[in-house]
């Protein structure tokens, strides 16, 4: 596994308020990572660092090895910026082939990327088009395509799919995966389904503290299960406890239940024991999870 | 290797410049402007030039005004309109050059437009691959407006196209060279301001404030600072007078264009996209 990023002791200060305090850790190639946190954590500032937008008040941010920024990064790190805009006044074609010239493909080689990634993002019929021409939702999928363009080793999506209608949020999700095992995306997004279903790797920030660098791959907490029901049953947390195994039932959120087991008791598989007892009792349920969601894990 | 790729960085920085000035809306308007302001100075003063140099009233007066300003030697040119061309131009091409390049990095931060480049390009060749594109604008609508006066002149009288056109080669190094301490200033003004409508007023402002703080500095201080040498287009009186050729024409605006790009370029390292 080669490094990609090193982030050690990384402070930021917007004046007097600390925007990321002593952030320390390591990415390495490999599946997505999460970048996660609540509104004002520091995720949007840690990308600008990151990208070389703004300096880090302390610390060292290494990318490649390099100095965020740095010539060594063009081509390799790509992102999408959250709110940055391409220039209204040029066609989408005629901008993002100005960002593959820089890159340093020839006009035809810029062309072919631009019809490539546009078709990968589903817009391969707005070439023409100029940004203002476009809804909230295909002006994000045209830069993410941007974030696309030749063969970059790190993508950073900062809220890809807000704004996004379900059915492109979905394809994004797609072509995050497809593409995974090839570049390494980083996603910043208040969507923790998504982040679970495409992410291994999670930095929680909260305040500007790195709370949490955990991997959630072959990570999975066999002393909890998580039942999602279609409905909220009468009688349901009391039947659940009467299971033998089951330590402790929490009613996490809405129709969701968190189930404490307790391990190595010979008997039928909980899972299997729950499913029965929905069964029995007519009840529908929606998702059994092994282990902890990852909304539950973080809070 | 990597310098190569610097130098194609900022000339695709600066190829983008020409194509945002010369094929979209705004540069047409900016560009229609620029003609109609430069149409009326061709049709009523440099289209009168050599009537106006030859009469004996106007040289009398030009004499007494023209002289008192240094500027005795532009009526003995063998090309009048190229004298009025050159009056013209040195003054107007640098204001204009203000207005031109105010908006060289403000719009495409504030939009962050300019974070989709930083990924591609370091904030140097950004800096001065859109002060090169800015450069190169102007050195065309120079040139077309050189042409312009050239076509007169010949129109009037064919025998004055070659001693105009060295005259003329002449003149549009002088000129672009003249401008581009002022494409500097913008181009330093717009590492850190948002707005191409700020940068110009206080780029106005600087040219009002500035030289009355130099000379009040140097009224408590009782000596020559040479701080003036800080406000581009400082030499120009001498540019029209053709004085001190070598020090006004190439050393003083080429010494401040390179002062206010290596300023800039070090507020840009540090400034936030």
């Amino acid at each position: 596994m080669s490094t990609l990023i090193e982030v050690s002791g990384l402070n930021k200060f917007f004046g007097d308020k600390q925007a990321l305090n002593n952030v320390d850790f390591e990415i390495e190639k490999g599946a997505p990572v999460a970048l996660v946190g609540p509104n004002g954590a520091g995720k949007t500032t840690l990308f600008s660092v990151l990208c070389g937008y703004i300096q880090p008040s302390a610390g060292q941010v290494k990318i490649f090895n390099a100095n965020p920024g740095s010539k060594a990064t063009f081509g390799r790190l790509a992102a999408l910026p959250q709110d940055a805009q391409l220039d209204p006044r040029f066609s989408i074609a005629h901008q993002l082939s100005f960002y593959g010239q820089l890159q340093g493909f020839d006009k035809k080689k810029s062309k072919s990327e631009v019809e490539r990634t546009l078709d990968l993002v589903g817009l391969s019929d707005t070439l023409n088009e100029k940004p203002d021409a476009l809804s909230h939702g295909m002006r994000k999928r045209v830069t993410i395509a941007q974030a696309l363009m030749g063969t970059p080793d790190i993508v950073m999506l900062d809220e890809a799919t807000a704004g996004l209608d379900p059915l492109h949020a979905r394809e994004i999700r797609q072509l995050v995966a497809s593409l995974s095992s090839d570049i390494t995306f980083i996603l910043s997004s208040h969507d923790l389904n998504e982040l679970e279903r495409l992410c291994q790797q999670v930095l929680y920030l909260d305040k500007g503290v790195l709370q949490r660098h955990k991997t959630l791959a072959n990570d999975i907490d066999h002393s909890y299960l998580t039942l999602r029901m279609e409905k909220q049953e009468e009688g349901l947390i009391e039947g659940l406890k009467s299971i033998e195994q089951v330590i402790d039932v929490v009613n996490s959120q809405d129709r969701e239940y968190l189930i404490s087991v307790q391990q190595n008791i010979d008997n039928m598989p909980l899972d299997i024991q729950i499913l029965q007892m929905c069964h029995q009792r007519q009840w529908s349920y929606r998702q059994l999870i092994n282990g902890k969601t990852l909304e539950n894990q973080l809070f | 290797m990597l310098e190569l790729h610097s130098f194609h960085r900022i000339w695709c920085l600066a190829k983008f410049e020409l194509v945002r000035m010369f094929l979209t809306k705004r540069g047409g308007i900016a560009i229609a402007a620029f003609s109609t302001a430069w149409f009326l100075i061709l049709y009523y003063a440099i289209s009168t030039a050599d009537v106006l140099v030859s009469s004996d009233i106007f040289v009398t007066v030009a004499h007494q005004i023209i002289s008192a300003a240094g500027m005795s030697e532009l009526l003995s040119w063998p090309v009048p309109e190229l004298s009025v061309f050159w009056v013209m131009a040195v003054y107007s091409f640098p204001i204009f050059s203000l207005v031109a390049a105010s908006d060289q990095t403000c719009a495409d931060r504030s939009r962050g437009t300019l974070r989709f480049i930083a990924l591609r390009a370091t904030r140097a060749e950004i800096l001065v691959g859109r002060f090169l594109g800015q450069a190169l604008i102007l050195a065309v609508l120079i040139a077309c407006t050189l042409i312009a006066t050239l076509l007169m002149a010949s129109y009037r009288d064919v025998s004055l196209f070659f001693v105009g056109l060295i005259k003329s080669i002449d003149l549009f190094q002088s000129i672009l060279i003249a401008v581009m301490p002022f494409i500097a200033l913008m181009a330093f003004l717009n590492s850190f301001i948002r707005s191409a409508r700020l940068a110009i007023i206080v780029s106005f402002l600087f040219f009002g404030i500035i030289p009355l703080v130099i000379a009040f500095v140097e009224y408590k201080l009782g000596f020559n600072t040479f701080l003036t040498y800080l406000i581009p287009g400082v030499q120009l009186s001498d540019v029209i007078n053709q004085k001190n050729v070598f020090l006004s024409s190439y050393v003083i605006p080429l010494a401040q264009a390179c002062g206010y790009l290596l300023i800039g370029n070090v507020v840009m390292k540090r400034s936030a996209l």
